[in-house]
């Protein structure tokens, strides 16, 4: 046996005792033992060699650090995805839900800190104005309806009306969806706005002007008052200017009153005028008074004026009689209440759901037969599924994967349309690219309808200012500051997106406030702005539904039946009644407020039955009654800690439990709701249960 | 009569002494293994756990004490005594201050070797009276080592003896010089080594061998009467790692007074350590290693350190 000790200087050893090797803690772990064992006294000296390398190696161990600490007294620090044992962080009737609330220029801020904590509810993340759709249910939920409705406006600046037309990509990326059914948030913003009818008069607060500048607005659109709401909360003097006669923009030329009654957006509107809005209705700009006046008058000018035109695709004999573009069908249908096709049949070219609202109007307005026509196949329509469907059962007609050919006139008059065949409209790079089949149809009508895309006018806006459109008629904007090339012109809304959403365009609305607010009070526009995050949520596939109890699935929206409304504009969407609502908000998760809301998601989940949750039911006091873990059945498998929506069940880093007695196996309420740093096992903080004893 | 009162004192306050040094070393040991392993050893019972030795006492005392049906009942009941009492009894020759043994004889060191030597007769009633094929195998292999070892180990002390001229260890310790060291130091490693074997330490624990025999020649005894065969090892321990710092380390250096008391004490402790820093250090010999180093190795050393101090030194 010849052990050679080799201070790491020489020639790399050839045989390491390779356990000891990782260690650094000491040069002597390189140890060469080598095959050759020499007799005599060379033989000799080697075994004493050996004999104090080994000894040298377990000195060193003995005077290092030891691996072990000094339990309980001192423990690891281990990480919660280590999977200890249970802990809650907050419970509901102990622990509020954090309400997402600050002023629009910090709101990104906000929204971004909680987006980097995981702590952003998906609802909230999906939303592009970010409306805080968990502190209303929480409010709602509460008897809160008041709050809920002030909470929500400052986001969506009319919850009234985004509570009927807005496409909801809150309930899109709700985690209900994963379990049973998305919750109602556009029906509840519906239901808060009318219940905050009863309160407004008193609830009214006018927003002081703090500060001497003044903004102009050009478009009494969403974004046009989104941006004018934020202003004035900032202290601002704000003037929207519309040209029409009454305000709302698209809202109210172009949306359907069976899907938006007017009564609720001059409400809404009304209700921002009281809060200190100067509204003046009636007067286009670059018409009736030139840009260059309001350069001149305010501090800041926002352009929000949105698409005026529909294009039309130049297929042959679109110059017919007849053939019309789809903001001008429903202008004519919302201003006048006819838009020029009773008894006859109308053929809607689109599938976007500006299409679908022109052929639901083309119904109420007295069509014998309305035909929707679209080059994509009936499960790839642009528009949202649920208005396809709702039309369909209206008895409009969808005739899928055709595209326009020509247009047949007789005598300058539309008698019909010419069909083809659409293969496919995409090429495989994604572009626009409509692959068109040999089969034609012809389909005969009075009316063709162009529902294929909107364009701004803005020619008259600009004239007599340094703002230049571009050879399309866009005014260039820049996508994030929402600036022009003018420092103290601004634009947001549809002018900068093109068609979109009017929760989308409100966004814009926010952003553009923020950029005019920076702007007026001297700062960089860009710098230190944070921008909203744009999480990704997975697109849910319906969950199932069997074995759902009836409690759990969202409250149906009562509707009026097709063959009732098809014949007039009332309202298709009858709304909730108050006990629908409050129990649509309490079905709330409260995602990622760490704090339980007795889903008991966690308890279906767990495969040992090992936990039990209760929660007391009553509107206005709901709360857990009891949460139980049966550490004696846990297997730490952290299936209910990953289910958990709200993020108030972890893991602690707790390892070490020891009990006398098993029935202290089973963390109660109390227990689970204890620090993470001690439990009954160590009875680390047992003074601070003494404590509290002694203080009740 | 007063001679046996005394002696009674003297024994029962010596088994105290005894039984408190087995708890100290079963506490050091702990301590010191658990070094060497990266661990704390015991921290709960009395500070750095040393109390800890003392809770298992009491455990040992409370637990039933066993006599298996195969035994020889009589002989397997006495045979802790007969090991334990031989250890016990060479502590009396220990000088634990300047000048001072319990028992001040002329032949301490001759006593010293010869008494503890009997435990072997104990080793081996308690490996056959035990009816048990692996205690029995402890027994004999313990008997077979340890009267190997004592050869090597009596030689040893030899040189100390010529050079001081007496077998009186308090005599030893009195006449001392620096030098005796370098020139004995020879004799020093093999009255270690052969001490660390003679008392069945690993790494010569072959009698006991808890991987091949469970516990050797005590893998029947149970409760007080297995804390009866520890204290004897750990007694053991301390009174070969007194006697080595007394003889070859010069005890307390003619300093008297208790600061001579705790240098030989310190001593002690350092010989005690160095036991127990071995045993946790090397791997268990097998027996005939354990043979080949004794005679080959061990006692050649120290019969050329007969002739160092024998022929060379009163030569020069």
């Amino acid at each position: 046996m010849a052990v050679r000790s080799n201070d790491g200087s020489g020639a790399p050893p050839n045989g390491h005792i390779g356990a000891l090797e990782h260690e650094s803690d000491s040069v002597l772990l390189h140890i060469n033992v080598s095959d050759e064992d020499r007799g005599g006294v060379g033989g000799f000296v080697d075994s004493w060699k050996s004999v104090f390398a080994g000894m040298k190696i377990t000195a060193v161990r003995a005077m290092g650090p030891t691996k072990t600490v000094q339990y309980p007294h001192e423990k690891y620090a281990v990480s919660p995805r280590w999977r200890g044992a249970l802990a809650l962080k907050g419970v509901l009737g102990r622990d509020e839900i954090p309400i997402i609330r600050d002023e629009s220029p910090v709101y990104n801020a906000v929204i971004r800190d909680l987006y980097d904590r995981e702590r952003l509810p998906p609802c909230v993340g999906n939303c592009p104005a970010n409306v805080d759709a968990r502190g209303q249910n929480y409010y709602l939920a509460e008897g809160m309806t008041a709050e809920a409705y002030e909470l929500v406006r400052e986001r969506n600046i009319m919850p009234g009306v985004l509570g009927r037309i807005c496409h909801h990509p809150c309930e899109s990326a709700c985690r209900r969806n994963y379990y049973d059914e998305p919750m109602a948030i556009r029906p509840l913003h519906r239901f808060a706005y009318e219940e905050y009818a009863d309160v407004r008069e008193e609830r009214v607060k006018v927003f002081e002007q703090t500060r001497d500048q003044q903004v102009a607005v050009i478009g009494s659109g969403p974004s046009g008052l989104a941006a004018a709401f934020d202003l004035m909360a900032l202290g601002y003097r704000v003037v929207v200017y519309e040209k029409e006669r009454a305000p709302g923009g698209a809202l109210f030329s172009g949306v359907p009153s069976y899907r938006l009654p007017r009564d609720v957006l001059s409400t809404e509107i009304n209700g921002l005028v009281d809060m200190g809005l100067d509204l003046r209705v009636g007067i286009e700009i670059g018409k009736d008074v030139p840009i260059d006046h309001l350069l001149g008058e305010f501090d800041a000018v926002l352009i929000a004026g949105g698409l005026q035109t529909s294009r039309i695709i130049p297929v042959p004999g679109h110059d017919a009689d007849g053939v019309r573009g789809a903001l001008d069908f429903l202008k004519d249908a919302n201003w006048k209440g006819d838009a020029g096709v009773k008894g006859k049949r109308v053929l809607v070219i689109g599938g976007g759901n500006v299409a679908v609202d022109v052929a639901r109007c083309a119904l109420r307005t007295g069509a014998t037969e309305v035909r929707l026509a679209c080059l994509e196949g009936d499960d790839e329509m642009p528009c949202h599924p649920w208005e396809i469907e709702e039309a369909v059962d209206e008895g409009v007609i969808a005739m899928c994967s055709m595209g326009p050919h020509e247009v047949l006139t007789t005598d300058g008059v539309v008698s019909g349309m010419k069909m083809r065949e659409c293969l496919s409209v995409f090429d495989e790079m994604g572009r626009f690219a409509p692959n068109y089949g040999e089969d034609y149809a012809e389909v005969e009508c009075e009316t063709v309808v162009f529902a294929t895309g909107t364009a701004p006018v803005l020619h008259d806006l600009v004239a007599g200012s340094d703002l230049v459109l571009n050879e399309r008629g866009i005014l260039p904007v820049d996508g994030t500051l929402f600036t022009t090339v003018m420092p103290n012109v601004f634009a947001c809304g549809e002018v900068v997106t093109g068609p979109g959403s009017a929760i989308g365009s409100i966004a814009t609305g926010h952003e553009a406030a923020t950029s005019i607010h920076r702007y007026l009070s001297g700062a960089s526009l860009s710098e230190n702005r944070t921008d909203r995050p744009v999480p990704v949520y997975e697109n849910y596939q319906p969950a199932r539904l069997d074995g759902v109890e009836e409690s759990r699935k969202r409250v149906k929206m009562p509707m009026a039946r097709p063959e009732d409304r098809r014949k007039d504009f009332r309202q298709v969407e009858t709304g909730f009644t108050h006990l629908e609502a409050v129990n649509e908000a309490a079905r709330c998760l409260r995602c990622q407020s760490e704090v339980c809301v007795g889903c008991t998601f966690c308890a279906r989940t767990c495969p040992d039955y090992a936990i039990q949750v209760q929660r007391v039911d009553d509107p206005g006091q709901r709360a857990i009654t009891r949460y139980d873990l049966d550490l004696s059945k846990c297997s730490f498998c952290g299936l209910c800690a990953e289910q958990c929506p709200t993020n108030a069940l972890t893991h602690t880093g707790q390892y070490e439990l020891s009990f006398f007695h098993r029935d202290l196996m089973v963390f109660d309420h109390d227990e689970m709701l204890r620090d993470c740093g001690g439990t009954r096992a160590t009875g680390a903080d047992a003074h601070t249960q003494a404590d509290a004893e002694e203080a009740s | 009569m007063t001679g046996y009162v005394g002696g009674l004192v003297f024994g029962l306050s010596g088994g105290m002494v005894i039984a408190l040094a087995a708890l100290f070393g079963v506490w050091w040991e702990r301590k010191v293994a658990g070094r060497i392993q990266m661990r704390l050893g015991p921290t709960e019972i009395g500070p750095a756990g040393v109390f800890q030795a003392l809770a298992d006492t009491i455990k040992l005392l409370l637990k039933e004490d066993i006599t298996p049906r195969q035994a020889d009942k009589k002989l397997f009941r006495v045979a802790p005594f007969l090991v334990f009492t031989p250890i016990a009894m060479s502590l009396v020759v220990i000088p634990f201050a300047n000048g001072w043994a319990p028992l001040d004889t002329s032949v301490g060191m001759l006593f010293y070797l010869a008494v503890p030597a009997v435990s072997v007769i104990g080793i081996l009633i308690a490996g056959f009276s035990s009816g048990n094929t692996y205690a029995t195998l402890g027994g004999i292999r313990g008997a077979a080592q340890m009267i190997s070892y004592e050869l090597p180990r009596t030689l040893s002390v030899l040189a100390i003896a010529i050079l001081a001229g007496t077998l009186a260890p308090v005599e030893v310790m009195a006449r001392y010089e620096w030098w005796w060291f370098p020139v004995s130091l020879l004799g020093f490693i093999v009255f270690f080594i052969s001490s660390v074997a003679e008392l069945n330490r690993a790494p010569f624990n072959i009698p006991e061998a808890d991987s091949e025999l469970v516990a050797g020649y005590f893998a029947d005894y149970s409760g007080i009467r297995w804390a009866i065969f520890m204290m004897s090892e750990y007694g053991g321990i301390v009174a070969t790692s007194y006697f080595g710092a007394a003889i070859f380390l010069g005890g307390s250096q003619g300093i008297g007074g208790v600061l001579g008391v705790l240098l030989i004490f310190l001593k002690a402790i350092l010989l005690i350590t160095v036991i127990i820093w071995v045993g946790w250090t090397f791997p268990r010999f097998r027996s005939d290693q354990l043979l080949t180093l004794a005679w080959k190795v061990l006692t050649p050393m120290a019969l050329v350190q007969i002739v160092i101090v024998g022929v060379i030194i009163p030569w020069l």
